[in-house]
């Protein structure tokens, strides 16, 4: 069953690609935009799947926190197919950019040319955010994994759970806030991201419930659910109907009508009506975003859907079909004996659970079965890594909104304000603490045994984000033209006098260096670093050979003059900065040819 | 076809195929005039004053006032800012569907063009700071850091920012008729400029000349202000008096497009007097 549905992925996948890579040479024009909004198909697939990867987790992660009995089967399935859905989640933001190559630009990192990301920026805290739910699920799910080997690790769920479940709500509030913080009427409301949680956990319960019927069986809870969230979804959008007059009338048939045959035996009870009511959701819901992101395709004058939009649809479609089920089969591998997938469906442990407590109740009272929320082992397990969290948070908002003199930040002269950080203080909080409780887990509860595999991808993990962190810096850094720029001839000696060079300072070195030699303070603190202090000592100690090569060939922040000055112009330059400083002439080196 | 020197792309024009030829861009005016928007609904707005965000000047805030008793809507300056900035062609289908480079077009028999809003919501969204505010009341592009995720151009109410969706330059509709103005690269946002680089200009001449005195960008013109023959574009700094622009505009009533009318526009429209 998995192989023909891996085969199936893969024919779907193919062309796909084919349509990804046209779409990544062509640009933007590839597939169909609308004159509006200049978004189109990628960023609904964006949408679309990022609404899946939240609710595998979010399953998983709430159920287990609120202590509702998943089995396992279920919630690893959920998790692994949150996993999958944040690739292409992540492939389809990153396709849809103009100019691919300077994607690192949208990451809060500061670059040798001191610029930095804008803070205000909702696509900012989407990159953020989806980075730090990527590596917490990873962990989430990796920990679920691991648990039958190391029964240790199962202390360490429940507190991972309360750190996901406000995560997942947030990141996708920060999803919806791409769309609502804009002028476009469509998408302006403060009901977004409940409307976009809505829709994600809609989406999400559908995907498992498919995953489940393809797995050949089913959770009757999980379908009750999917039914509740219809409803939940309707009523949103009758109101929103109400209120401004559009409507996706093809999204309502599919994710508001047509899982209503829920109610009717026959459907439900088979499995064809069970996958069908899980598709028409899946469809009716990425009509739904397709016509949130391209209100006006389709319309007159504007153009449809076109093979490059299907291709795309495909490439996720058959690459998730694909992906999940290698993950599936090789893990299924891995871990247990043939035939059953991922631990079995059972009621027993249920059973035995209900009665304790229920034994505990009779023999104790009530008062024994509640545990103090600031007592309980989870809270115990997560309160130094949450402070951690906590700790780092405030040191975060502090360093970006605190304009303290000895505390220089790159926020200086941009307009951010405590609302523009909030986005992000609860996925910092989640990071840390999340980074805490692992370095907890492995060194000072000593509760797990890592080889000495785990040091070694450790430290060629640290490596490799080192040095992508490297390339990222130096992508900022200035180009040295020497050679473009060959119009007229230079390097030809000209005896530079003292009236040409003060201009040639006024116009190329005045604007940081400052008219007098100090530098320009105004200029300079608004826009670069601050330049090296020209006193005569460091003139002199510098010399002038090197100081020549420094104006000629630019160095830190400072930009080459090579192409712009001749060399002998340089020379000038260097000795204009002596007489600036203040420093005595040196006569053999006055007029000296280069 | 260029050379990459820091930020700006130096053209090599016999490495560049057969360039297209002035006659094609003045086609493509008029075609994007009979294709113009008929309406414009106006609001009354108060003069731009200085400017809050940080670091901003107090001296300078530049912006344009469009005469709409003096306007007939010739398209003049359409053609002198697509010279002027090098604004490429666009091929036959995006013509069709009225998806034009121009930085200025027509919008109720009136040019119109991105208006340098104080409080410019497509800064605010832009991820990498490529759109950003000049301390001189600029709405301005950095080409180099843009990434083309297009927010910015979502999130103007107007519509006033173009995307390059063709490589202009490799499909032989660009062309470098001004060297001070770089082609722009498929993929990354233009929009109107408020003519940057003659005040640039401007101010290293006038820094170099009188190095203790303040700018005021005074005597600068944009292109599209140089070309009208009505003289119903003025340009000049809000915070000058002696600038043309508060000169002619004191004692006539200012509009700006109600969608902008919130954000505080450095372009605004004038009709009638008070």
């Amino acid at each position: 069953m998995f192989r023909y549905l891996m085969l199936a992925g893969l024919l779907l996948f193919l062309p796909g690609l084919g349509a990804l890579g046209y779409s990544v040479y062509e640009g933007p024009s590839a597939w169909l935009t609308d004159a509006r909004t200049f978004w189109g198909t990628p960023i609904s697939l964006f949408v679309f799947w990022i609404g899946l990867a939240h609710a595998g987790t979010l399953l998983s992660a709430i159920f287990l926190a609120l202590d509702i009995k998943l089995d396992r089967r279920t919630a690893l399935i959920a998790e692994l197919s949150t996993l999958v859905s944040l690739v292409f989640a992540g492939i389809f933001p990153l396709m849809h950019l103009g100019v691919i190559e300077n994607f690192y630009m949208v990451a809060p990192f500061l670059d040798a040319r001191g610029n930095l990301a804008n803070a205000r920026s909702p696509l900012v805290w989407d990159f953020c955010c989806i980075a730090v739910y990527a590596l917490l699920s990873l962990l989430f799910f990796a920990v679920h994994l691991k648990t039958r080997e190391i029964p240790a690790l199962e202390k360490y769920r429940k507190p991972m759970a309360w750190l996901l479940f406000p995560l997942v709500l947030w990141v996708h509030t920060i999803v919806s806030l791409d769309f609502a913080t804009t002028f476009v009427p469509q998408w302006r409301g403060a009901f977004f991201p409940v409307y976009f949680i809505v829709g994600a956990i809609f989406s999400g319960l559908a995907m498992v419930n498919l995953l489940a019927c393809a797995d050949g069986y089913r959770v009757r809870l999980l379908e009750r659910l999917q039914l509740i969230c219809s409803w939940l979804l309707c009523a949103i959008w009758i109101w929103d109907f109400l209120f401004k007059g559009y409507f996706c009338t093809s999204a309502f048939i599919f994710a508001g009508v047509l899982p209503q045959f829920r109610m009717v035996a026959a459907v439900r009870e088979s499995r064809v009506g069970r996958i069908f009511l899980s598709l028409s959701v899946l469809i009716g819901l990425f009509l739904e975003r397709y016509y949130l992101v391209s209100p006006m395709a389709g319309t007159p004058g504007e153009p449809g859907f076109g093979w490059i939009d299907l291709g795309l649809v495909a490439f996720s479609v058959g690459g998730f079909m694909m992906l999940f089920y290698a993950a599936r089969s090789r893990l299924n591998d891995s871990m247990e004996g043939e035939g059953t997938y991922f631990g079995e469906v059972d009621g027993s442990d249920m059973a035995n659970v209900e009665e304790s407590e229920q034994f505990r109740e009779k023999t104790h009272g009530l008062a024994f079965s509640y545990i103090q929320p600031w007592s309980s082992d989870e809270y115990k397990t997560l309160r130094y890594p949450l402070l951690a969290g906590f700790v780092a948070a405030l040191l975060f908002v502090l360093w970006i909104c605190l304009k303290l003199p000895f505390f220089r930040t790159p926020y200086e002269n941009v307009e951010v304000t405590l609302v523009n950080v909030l986005p992000l203080v609860y996925p910092v909080i989640a990071f840390v603490a999340a980074v805490a409780l692992v370095c907890k887990a492995l060194w000072i509860d000593k509760s797990i045994e890592v080889g000495r595999r785990f040091y070694v991808s450790l430290t060629a993990g640290l490596a490799l984000l080192a040095a992508l962190a490297g390339a990222f810096y130096a992508g900022g850094a200035s180009e040295t033209p020497a050679g473009s720029f060959a119009s007229a001839p230079l390097n030809v000696y000209n005896p530079a006098d003292s009236a040409h060079m003060e201009l040639v300072w006024k116009a190329r070195c005045a604007q940081c260096h400052g008219v007098d030699g100090r530098f320009n303070e105004k200029f300079v603190r608004e826009f670069y670093p601050v330049p090296q202090k020209l006193d005569a000592s460091r003139i002199d100690s510098l010399g002038a050979d090197s100081l020549v090569k420094v104006v000629l060939e630019g160095r830190v922040n400072m930009n080459a003059y090579r192409g712009r000055l001749t060399e002998s112009e340089a020379r000038g330059l260097v000795m204009y900065m002596r007489s600036l400083a203040g420093a005595p002439d040196e006569p053999d080196s006055a007029g000296e040819a280069p | 076809m260029g050379l990459l020197f820091g930020c700006r792309k130096l053209p090599l024009d016999e490495l560049a195929g057969d360039l297209p030829s002035l006659k094609r861009f003045e086609d493509e005016v008029r075609l994007a005039m009979s294709q113009a928007r008929k309406s414009l609904d106006l609001v009354k707005v108060p003069v731009p004053k200085a400017l809050k965000i940080p670091g901003a000047s107090i001296q300078n805030r530049f912006g344009m006032a469009i005469d709409l008793d003096l306007c007939d809507g010739c398209g003049k300056c359409i053609l002198a800012c697509n010279l002027e900035n090098n604004v490429p062609l666009v091929p036959n289908a995006d013509a069709e569907r009225g998806r034009f480079m121009h930085w200025v077009e027509m919008r109720g028999n009136a040019p119109f063009m991105c208006a340098h809003c104080g409080d410019a919501p497509c800064e605010k969204v832009c991820p990498t700071g490529a759109a950003n505010h000049t301390p001189d009341g600029l709405s301005a592009m950095m080409y180099k850091r843009c990434a083309g995720s297009r927010f910015c151009g979502a999130n103007c109410p107007v519509q006033a920012r173009k995307f390059n969706f063709n490589d202009a330059q490799k499909l032989g509709l660009a062309r470098q008729f001004n060297k001070e103005v770089p082609l722009r690269d498929k993929g990354v946002m233009e929009k109107c400029s408020l003519c940057l680089h003659r005040l640039q200009n401007d101010r290293l001449d006038f820094k170099t000349r009188n190095p203790l005195s303040e700018w005021r960008g005074r005597g600068v013109k944009t292109a599209c202000a140089e070309a009208c023959s009505k003289n119903a574009i003025v340009f000049g700094n809000w915070l000058d008096e002696k600038s043309p622009l508060v000169r002619l505009t004191k004692n006539r009533v200012l509009y700006a497009p109600r969608e902008l009318a919130a954000l505080d526009p450095s372009i605004v429209f004038m009709r009638g007097r008070r």
